[in-house]
């Protein structure tokens, strides 16, 4: 019988897990512990509907429902000086709850504060581009796209950015394998060559473990190297030295002997 | 690193005997071989280092050239993913003969430390190698060693192969 | 040795549209193809041309995507360090560092004080390198050769100091989650000391080949303007930002490491164009030798713990491995299998001689991470180019790319 290969998720998982242990979290500690991001809450509160808010780790993380998000960006620019968006993406947790989790990192320069912002969508919802009001959001938002399949509403070039154009599948989703489906795979031979030349190239060696002494097309002896496809032998060769006996015609000959080692860098 | 069907032993057995024609075209081909600037990642650096001052390039003849058609030697220098695969082959197809390919480091040997979705594990399943440069990043004293090895192996073959009209498709 | 020879047709067909003349508006398409010797790394650019002058300009990007960040949610945190270092292979001990803090803020730990001395060392060194590369690269796009070659000549002195230190030219890896490995070799400091004391007047020697060369600053100035709105909308971090006046440094605001002890100025300058970006990066040099020369007698009193002690998250120093039990049972579970962090998230940014450099990790308890987002300086400093550009001349392109400072390890990650 084969081993159960979980679909949900394919990426390696620990292969031993304690029955009883229980993870420790992070400390979440309550935002009224600080002044500055008690007023920011304090203001977000009193137009949005903030759905958990707390600090972890020195900065401060705010739920949000997704439709929201253009409005409170917005509002954090304007009104509270959150003038930088660091950095946004999503989190793949279509295995626990079918949905992505969107997070925007921001940082303001004035207050010397960091702030996160984080929503829910489902799988096939969409989320509106913040473009408009950070720019940094357009690349941020197409590799969001092309790594997790997450549609973004108004973006003015919502195409892929870092995989080619005509790649299938969604890289960074847990259920897309490390080595790559099989059109990953095979995605330059077919495109260079032809999809006739996939049993002449062959498959890709994944296995970075792969040692056989006996195969001469991929592995050879230092020192006792036969042609391609030979049998090994044991006889030494010169390959491996720096020139020819008796040196080349007019090239400074290399001399082994008379080569010195600097005690002091010049 | 790819399995191929293809039969490496192309002269049958018999061995190769140079005539002076040879020895001198070959020695002036493998002395100044004018290298394309193939830096793709981290070994792209070494690569810039040995051309710099201190571990010169210039002494073996080598200059590097940014236009393929110029050039009969080529670097591949770094990781090569599937998005650029195409454009190697691309370049090496306009390469004029004869030509030599260097794969350096890792992640042109094999894939190197990349073991992923958007690399390819070596980049001999697209263009022919002759030699094989492993390190990651290789020093560039190890990259003027695999010039000079390219040079020996240069020096020993015969000058007029059997060339086929070169067609790009 | 025959070459093997494969004379497979491929079913690439030229192509003749990189080239377009005659469009409706008199415009040209030209590729600024990924392989080409001024990309700095496969940067491909798609310029409509209007006569010499650019219209629009669009950045490609993506022939470098190595996935990092799938690799990462399947290593374990120890692991993926040696990764970190191809993101910015130019100065591969900053990215080491900035996952290093990250995971290190995740688990409440501190490194010991020696261990933050050596780690502020190296990021100081890593920031010679950084600029001392962009120069030479810079300078040999805009036409100044021999500056390339003077530049790479320093480079190999302080490389030689990251060789003798962790055995690495390139590909360092050498700060560790909790600390440092391995402690200074004997005549090490003697060796940073000869060579801060010979590098500012080398800096004054390209300074004199460049500040008021003619050419230099009529190639340089009024191109590549970043206003100040521009630079917070886009991302922009690092010395493009305070390029730009705004004078956000992460060592000052936000002090990790030593940087809150140690007495160091951060450059900024009003114009926002590539003059004043290169005056800035010729000041940080001198910052970072300041910063060295002060953090040498501190090493001197330190006391010699390199790893902190935390013996659920890292491993004990060697000579405890080697001769006591557990130690050893809890390296090696820790090695096979990995540490386990507290569930929660963090990001953590440091100043990156490129500019800010943040790591979120998120992690549910896993040996290996849930999600780990890489913020690459780099990246949104090409965004800005499809903009930026615009208006410009073709020749200018170049001079922008080398200045705003762009590696493509981080970029495509």
């Amino acid at each position: 019988m084969r081993r159960y290969q979980e679909k949900d998720n394919v990426q390696n998982r620990a292969y031993y897990n304690d029955r009883f242990w229980v993870a420790p979290q992070i400390p979440k500690e309550s935002v009224e512990d600080d002044k500055v991001f008690s007023e920011d809450l304090e203001s977000l509160k009193s137009k949005f509907e903030i759905k958990e808010a707390y600090i972890q780790r020195g900065q401060m993380v705010v739920y949000i429902d997704a439709r929201d998000n253009k409005a409170v960006l917005t509002h954090l620019r304007d009104k509270l000086s959150y003038n930088f968006l660091s950095e946004m993406s999503a989190i793949d947790w279509l295995a626990k709850s079918n949905e992505f989790e969107i997070f925007y990192q921001m940082l303001s320069t004035s207050k010397r504060k960091r702030l996160r912002v984080k929503c829910f969508i489902k799988e096939n919802e969409a989320i509106e581009s913040v473009e408009d009001i950070y720019k940094s959001a357009n690349w941020a938002e197409r590799e969001m796209y092309d790594m997790m399949g997450v549609k973004v509403n108004n973006h003015p070039y919502l195409k892929r950015i870092l995989m080619p154009d005509d790649w299938q599948g969604h890289p960074l989703r847990k259920t897309y394998p490390l080595h790559g489906d099989e059109a990953a795979q095979w995605y330059e031979v077919d495109k260079i060559f032809g999809k006739d030349y996939r049993e002449i190239i062959g498959p890709e060696n994944r296995d970075a473990a792969y040692v056989n002494e006996r195969d001469t097309k991929h592995f050879a002896r230092i020192k006792h190297e036969v042609k391609f496809g030979e049998k090994p032998s044991k006889e030494p060769t010169d390959l491996m030295d720096y020139q020819e006996e008796g040196g080349v015609f007019l090239i400074k000959k290399l001399k082994k002997d008379e080569s010195i080692t600097l005690k002091e860098r010049r | 690193m790819a399995q191929h069907q293809v039969r490496y032993l192309q002269e049958s057995g018999l061995p190769v005997v140079l005539t002076t024609a040879d020895k001198i075209l070959q020695w002036g081909r493998s002395n100044s071989l004018w290298a394309l600037t193939y830096g793709l990642a981290c070994c792209a650096i070494e690569m810039m280092a040995s051309g710099a001052s201190r571990y010169d390039f210039d002494r073996f003849g080598t200059i590097f050239r940014a236009s393929p058609r110029q050039a009969d030697l080529m670097i591949v220098a770094g990781t090569l993913t599937k998005k650029h695969a195409e454009f190697i082959r691309r370049l090496y197809d306009q390469m004029t003969e004869p030509k030599w390919v260097i794969s350096m480091g890792s992640c042109a040997n094999t894939g190197g430390m990349f073991n992923t979705y958007a690399t390819v594990q070596g980049v001999d399943r697209i263009i022919p190698v002759d030699i094989y440069l492993p390190g990651c990043a290789p020093r560039p004293e190890t990259l003027q060693y695999a010039v000079m090895m390219l040079q020996k192996q240069i020096r020993r073959e015969s000058a007029f192969q059997k060339l086929k009209p070169k067609r790009l498709v | 040795m025959e070459t093997p020879r494969r004379e497979y047709p491929n079913r690439l067909q030229p192509f003749f549209e990189n080239l377009v003349f005659e469009r409706d508006d008199n415009t040209m398409v030209i590729n600024f193809g990924p392989q080409h010797p001024s990309a700095h790394g496969q940067l491909r650019l798609i310029l409509e041309l209007q006569g010499e002058q650019i219209v629009k300009a669009v950045p490609d990007i993506g022939y470098l995507h190595r996935g990092m960040e799938k690799m990462a949610e399947n290593m374990i945190y120890n692991e993926f360090l040696p990764t970190t270092d191809r993101m910015d292979y130019i100065a591969a001990a900053s990215n080491n560092y900035g996952f290093a803090l990250a995971v290190e803020k995740l688990l409440d730990i501190e490194a010991p004080r020696r261990a933050q001395i050596i780690r502020t060392m190296l990021l100081e060194i890593n920031r010679i390198i950084s600029h001392l590369f962009w120069l030479a690269t810079h300078a040999l796009d805009v036409g100044a050769m021999s500056v390339f070659l003077f530049c790479f000549r320093e480079r190999e002195f302080a490389m030689d100091l990251m060789e003798d230190y962790c055995g690495a030219r390139l590909t360092h890896s050498a700060v560790r989650i909790g600390g440092v490995p391995l402690d200074l070799p004997e005549g090490w400091l003697e060796s940073l000391a000869t060579f801060i004391n010979k590098l500012p007047k080398d800096i004054e020697d390209y300074e004199g080949l460049l500040d008021e060369n003619r050419i230099w600053k009529m190639r340089l100035e009024d191109v590549g303007v970043i206003s100040p709105e521009e630079a917070q909308s886009w991302g922009c971090s690092g010395p493009t930002l305070r390029g730009s006046g705004i004078p956000w440094d992460i060592r000052k605001e936000e002090p990790y490491e030593l940087y809150d002890e140690l007495d160091f100025d951060v450059p900024v300058t009003d114009t926002c164009d590539s003059y004043g970006r290169y005056k800035l990066y010729m000041q940080e040099m001198r910052e970072s030798v300041k910063i060295l020369k002060q953090l040498i007698p501190m090493y001197k009193e330190s006391d010699p713990q390199l790893m902190a002690h935390a013996p659920q998250y890292i491993s004990a120093p060697k000579e405890d491995i080697m001769t006591q039990n557990y130690s050893l049972m809890q390296h090696f579970v820790l090695v096979t299998q990995g540490m386990r962090p507290p569930v929660g998230e963090v990001y953590v940014a440091t100043e990156s001689p490129k500019g800010e450099l943040g790591f979120y990790i998120n992690s549910q308890g896993d040996p290996y991470p849930y999600r780990l987002k890489l913020r690459a300086p780099s990246f949104w400093h090409t965004s800005i180019l499809q903009k930026l550009l615009v208006g410009h001349y073709i020749a200018d392109v170049v001079t922008i790319i080398g200045n705003l400072n762009i590696v493509f390890g981080e970029i495509d990650r």
